[in-house]
């Protein structure tokens, strides 16, 4: 249910409701770390006005959005009993705003992986297929929002973490702007490629939340100045003269027949609705260190970014003799392995000795991307691709974000839009063998009004307006 | 350069505060040749005129924070999460350096 | 076998700023353990940096007083380390570009004067505190995140006395700034001080040790002067110097290894992704370098060529601000500035030791001493008086009451003296002799009596006369 239908409910109702059926939903789901106790800030709703965009509206946070005195873990060990101290910016809009924070919603440890495996509390079942993953690492926020819990959960998308979910849990999956959001309170991953998302069933639920949650916080110094528009009010459905570009290099990479139909068959309506669409090829030799890059960057900020993980002055401390055997002890038992190798990896990277070959080489190249994105979004209003190149998988077919020898671009192209900061977003655009496939487009920065209103005529398109799914007992 | 052995991956996270086992260590020899990989494909791109991009925007802020208390959080709220505290104090067994 | 010393000093300083240095918690000394932190400062997960702006105002104050040239771009990167005292795991420096790189220090050497060159000024953030007892580690987070500067000298100094001196002129410095309380006791000023001896005449620098944590001048010198001798024994006889880290200890007037260095530790340095590039503009620079407070070289010249002092009095006032700030306000109010200088640098401080009261609480008042030093001048009061008036001053009494609670009017009546003078006269025909014969200071015996006479109230220069001209006529 979109937010518009789920305002004429009653609002107690509608949270308590929301409530019972994530908590009803969690035996085969489990999407949930931790319940929120919602009296208090329904207690609170008095002081807000009644036609607050999201006045009374169950939302879901990622476990890495920091809520002061609610358990927040980032679904690692290590968290597993930290109770911030404060609340994350984005916090502070959503309460302002009306929203009532119902649940904090599993992740993949730390938000390092792609399919929700990871976490401190177990897989994420796929609403669609509980046999099948989620996808990660915003895994929990996508499955509450496509299981119909909440119509705004909270994600963040670091290497297409918002939106890898969306596309195989059926729902919209916003990553806006570098810095349209601010990230002050988020747990990171990797700061220069960490972004705050959402999801949503509908393109004018993400337009609402856009203006909810965007705007300049000093709090965090990467955060944007540049004004934030009414999206919703601004939703304009013609595309006429749009000028789309499609990536071919990453579609004939994609080997799933009825996906690449699904797409064909949707670029042949947009142009029937006047869009101009046109192929464009991106260098090979980038295209096939993407995920080096993308690995090799990661590894070495997030490295840095938990070093305060430690045991000290919060999280699980193991006893030790001394000091140092104390953080030793706590490290080693707080992090899974998968997160130890990365770390290593990422300090490996950073050594005065590697630092040119590796980390300074990773960003030099990343440049090189985001100059050869630029360059077709210089002439292209949007990047239209397919987000995922399958159906979510079953857990042991599931490929993550760790370096493999098999060239994966159909898989791995979205991280362009963590490199780059630019806007992006997905959305369901069919089904395959029951299960959704999605779309993604990538915009100009800070043209998430664009990605809105082309979402918005493929919504109209595809009929798969507010789709949400049901979760078989 | 130092071989890449178990010993190796085993020092590098010891510097990090934390152990690997040996298994665990096996893996980061088994993932390092790959990476190895990674880096030869990465070295055949030229990046001599480029510069390391280290902000998705690069553009320059101006903006500086007044030097005006904003947040203090209580002293009960800054040890709540520390799993011992003496004397108003965190505590830790004795720092060995 | 002669040996050269080769001395290069890092200073951390803190600055003097309302919050800390990347978070809008309280500065403050000497607070209730852990009641001055934010989330930030205590490295939790999600918190990000924000620059305080007056912590940059004031390192650029710093990099302009110390003739560095100033990076108008501010960029911050990560120092990696783990440490129970550093909470994020890493410390936010600026290790590739400083605000502030080359420049200098002067001092002043046997030899002359001598430039001690500056590598780079920077900012970076304070760690927490930690006190150790048998139970443990207690950590306090308070000073975590407090703004600081880091000053790296170049290798420029050649022996203890050059390193006190630099450290000395650098502490004055920044004191007339007002940038930081450098306050080596309290640790608002701390010292590195790096030591290597090499053969003399050879340009490669030896191996070296580094002594951390001396907290004061003096121990600079008395630490250089040791470790200098005991490398210098090591070498004699033919050993090799250990690259560590030593101390100082007080009680045996030795330095101690602390812990040997195992290579150079790889900090893995990387610039900070949550800070951008921060462009400062170029009249704010400017404005700031164009307020820059009085220096103390400044001060001294201005002290020989305005007042007349001499190089030693001059110095001696500016070496220490506070008195040197109260000598300027005594000079407001008279134009005796020889006169204010004698006083302030002999009387005042003798005053201020006898009370045992530190200069920064002074009680005297710059405009009692003022209107002291001018009955001076005029004859009002003998300077035997004015001592016994200044004693007053200093318990805060104003001069002019003083004067008349003791009736303390110089004798400068010619005629009430005059008489004085020929009974002293009368009754010392011996000095009259004397003084026909030839013997000149019996002149100054008589006035010895006449001042005893009038109790210590006449004037001694018209006393000297009336004499000279009384003695004429017998």
């Amino acid at each position: 249910m979109d937010i518009t239908n789920m305002m004429k409910q009653d609002i107690t109702q509608r949270v308590y409701d929301a409530i019972e059926k994530a908590k009803q939903l969690q035996p085969q789901l489990n999407a949930v770390v931790t319940f929120v106790d919602v009296e208090e800030q329904l207690k609170q709703l008095e002081g807000i006005p009644s036609d607050a965009p999201l006045y009374g509206i169950p939302v879901v946070l990622k476990d890495n959005v920091n809520t002061k005195g609610v358990l927040t873990t980032a679904s690692s060990r290590i968290l597993s009993n930290y109770i911030p101290v404060y609340d994350a910016a984005i916090c502070e809009k959503l309460k302002a705003a009306g929203a009532i924070i119902i649940a904090k919603a599993s992740m993949d440890e730390l938000g390092m992986g792609g399919t929700n495996l990871s976490a401190y509390t177990g897989w994420v079942h796929n609403p669609y297929d509980t046999e099948r993953i989620s996808g990660g690492s915003s895994g929990g926020s996508a499955v509450l929002c496509a299981a119909d819990v909440s119509p705004l959960t909270i994600g963040t998308d670091t290497g297409d973490s918002i939106r890898k979910p969306a596309a195989y849990n059926g729902v919209i999956g916003v990553k806006p702007t570098y810095g349209r959001i601010s990230r002050y309170g988020i747990i990171p991953y990797a700061s220069s490629l960490d972004h705050v998302g959402y999801f949503t069933t509908t393109i004018q639920d993400a337009a609402k939340a856009l203006h909810v949650l965007a705007g300049r916080d000093d709090r965090d110094m990467t955060s944007s100045y540049e004004p934030v528009p009414d999206y919703e009010a601004l939703l304009d459905q013609d595309i006429k003269g749009k000028r789309i570009a499609i990536i071919d290099n990453v579609q004939e990479a994609i080997q799933d027949k009825a996906i690449v139909e699904s797409f064909n068959d949707l670029t042949q309506k947009l142009e029937q609705r006047g869009a101009q669409i046109e192929h464009v090829r991106l260098n090979d030799d980038l295209l096939s260190v993407l995920l080096p890059t993308y690995f090799i960057i990661a590894n070495a900020e997030t490295t840095a970014n938990h070093s305060n993980l430690d045991g000290i002055r919060y999280g699980v401390r193991e006893d030790g003799d001394s000091v140092e055997e104390v953080m030793i002890n706590s490290r080693t038992k707080g992090f899974s392995a998968n997160i130890r190798k990365r770390f290593v990896i990422g300090s490996y990277s950073l050594f005065v000795e590697n630092q040119d070959k590796l980390f300074r080489k990773a960003q030099k190249v990343r440049r090189l991307i985001v100059n050869e994105v630029k360059a077709v979004l210089d002439q292209y209003d949007i990047i239209l691709t397919t987000a995922a190149p399958t159906i979510a998988p079953h857990p042991q077919d599931s490929v993550d974000e760790a370096l493999s020898d098999t060239y994966l671009i159909a898989e791995n192209h979205m991280i362009m839009g963590n490199f780059t900061g630019y806007p992006c977003m997905t959305m369901p655009c069919g089904f395959v063998e029951g299960m959704p496939i999605g779309i993604h487009m990538m915009a100009k920065p800070f043209a998430e009004q664009t990605l809105f209103n082309i979402g918005a005529t493929i919504e109209a398109e595809t009929g798969l307006k507010g789709i949400t799914a049901e979760v078989k007992a | 350069m130092e071989q890449m052995n178990k010993a190796y991956f085993q020092k590098l996270a010891r510097q990090l505060m934390f152990d690997v086992s040996d298994e665990e260590a096996e893996q980061l020899q088994e993932e390092f040749e790959i990476l190895n990989k990674q880096i030869a494909l990465l070295e055949k791109i030229d990046t001599e005129h480029t510069e390391p991009m280290i902000y998705p925007f690069e553009a320059e802020t101006t903006f500086l924070r007044e030097d005006q208390i904003t947040q203090t959080i209580s002293r009960e709220d800054a040890l709540k999460n520390a799993k011992a505290v003496m004397a108003g104090h965190v505590h830790v067994p004795k720092v060995v350096k | 076998m002669n040996y050269e010393t080769v001395i290069g000093i890092e200073i951390h300083c803190e600055l003097k700023t309302k919050t800390k240095m990347f978070s809008g918690a309280p500065v403050s000394f000497g607070a209730v353990a852990n009641s001055c932190v934010n989330e930030i400062d205590l490295g939790h997960p999600g918190t990000m940096p924000c620059v305080n702006k007056e912590a940059v105002r004031l390192a650029i104050m710093a990099a302009t007083a110390l003739h560095c040239e100033i990076d108008p771009l501010v960029k911050f990167d990560r120092k990696n380390y783990y440490y129970s005292d550093l909470p994020k795991g890493f410390q936010i420096t600026q290790q590739f570009h400083p605000i502030g790189s080359g420049g200098y220090v002067e001092i002043e050497t046997d030899e002359g004067k001598k430039q001690i060159r500056l590598n780079r000024i920077h900012m970076e953030e304070d760690t927490a505190k930690q006190f150790h007892n048998e139970e443990g580690t207690l950590i306090d987070f308070n000073r975590a995140g407090t703004p600081l500067v880091e000053i790296v000298s170049e290798a420029d100094m050649r022996s203890g006395k050059e390193a006190a001196a630099y450290v000395e002129k650098l502490r004055s410095i920044l004191n007339y700034l007002g940038v930081s309380d450098v306050k080596m006791e309290e640790g608002s000023m701390r010292c590195d001080v790096n030591i290597s001896l090499r053969e003399a005449g050879s340009t490669v620098f030896g191996v070296k040790t580094e002594i951390k944590n001396l907290n004061s001048i003096a121990n600079v010198s008395k630490a250089v002067d040791y470790e200098v001798e005991r490398q210098k024994e090591i070498l004699e006889q033919g050993g090799t110097i250990i690259q560590e880290t030593r101390r100082f200890d007080e009680a045996q007037k030795a330095t101690v290894s602390m812990r040997k260095k195992e290579g150079n530790v790889d900090y893995k340095y990387f610039p900070e992704p949550n800070i951008p590039p921060i462009r400062l503009a170029s009249d704010w620079i400017a404005d700031i370098q164009a307020h820059l407070p009085e220096l103390p070289d400044q001060r001294k010249e201005r002290y020989q060529s305005e007042y007349g002092l001499n190089d030693y009095d001059a110095g001696v006032l500016v070496n220490n601000r506070e008195l040197a700030e109260f000598y300027d306000e005594v000079c407001a109010h008279t134009s005796e500035y020889k006169l204010a200088a004698n006083w302030t640098i002999v009387e005042l401080t003798a005053a201020l030791n006898k009370l045992n009261v530190k200069p920064e609480n002074n009680p005297c008042n710059p405009l009692h001493l003022a209107e002291m030093l001018q009955m001076i001048k005029e004859g009002t009061i003998s300077s035997k008086q004015a001592k016994i008036v200044f004693e007053e001053i200093m318990q805060g009494k104003d001069p002019k009451q003083v004067v008349a609670e003791k009736g303390m009017k110089q004798m400068s009546d010619g005629n009430e003296l005059l008489k004085l003078v020929n009974e002293v006269l009368d009754n010392n025909p011996k000095s009259i002799e004397d003084f026909k014969n030839g013997k000149d200071r019996a002149v100054g015996f008589l006035v010895g009596q006449v001042m005893k006479a009038s109790k210590g109230t006449a004037n001694p220069a018209m006393t000297n006369q009336l004499i000279k001209q009384e003695l004429a006529k017998r």
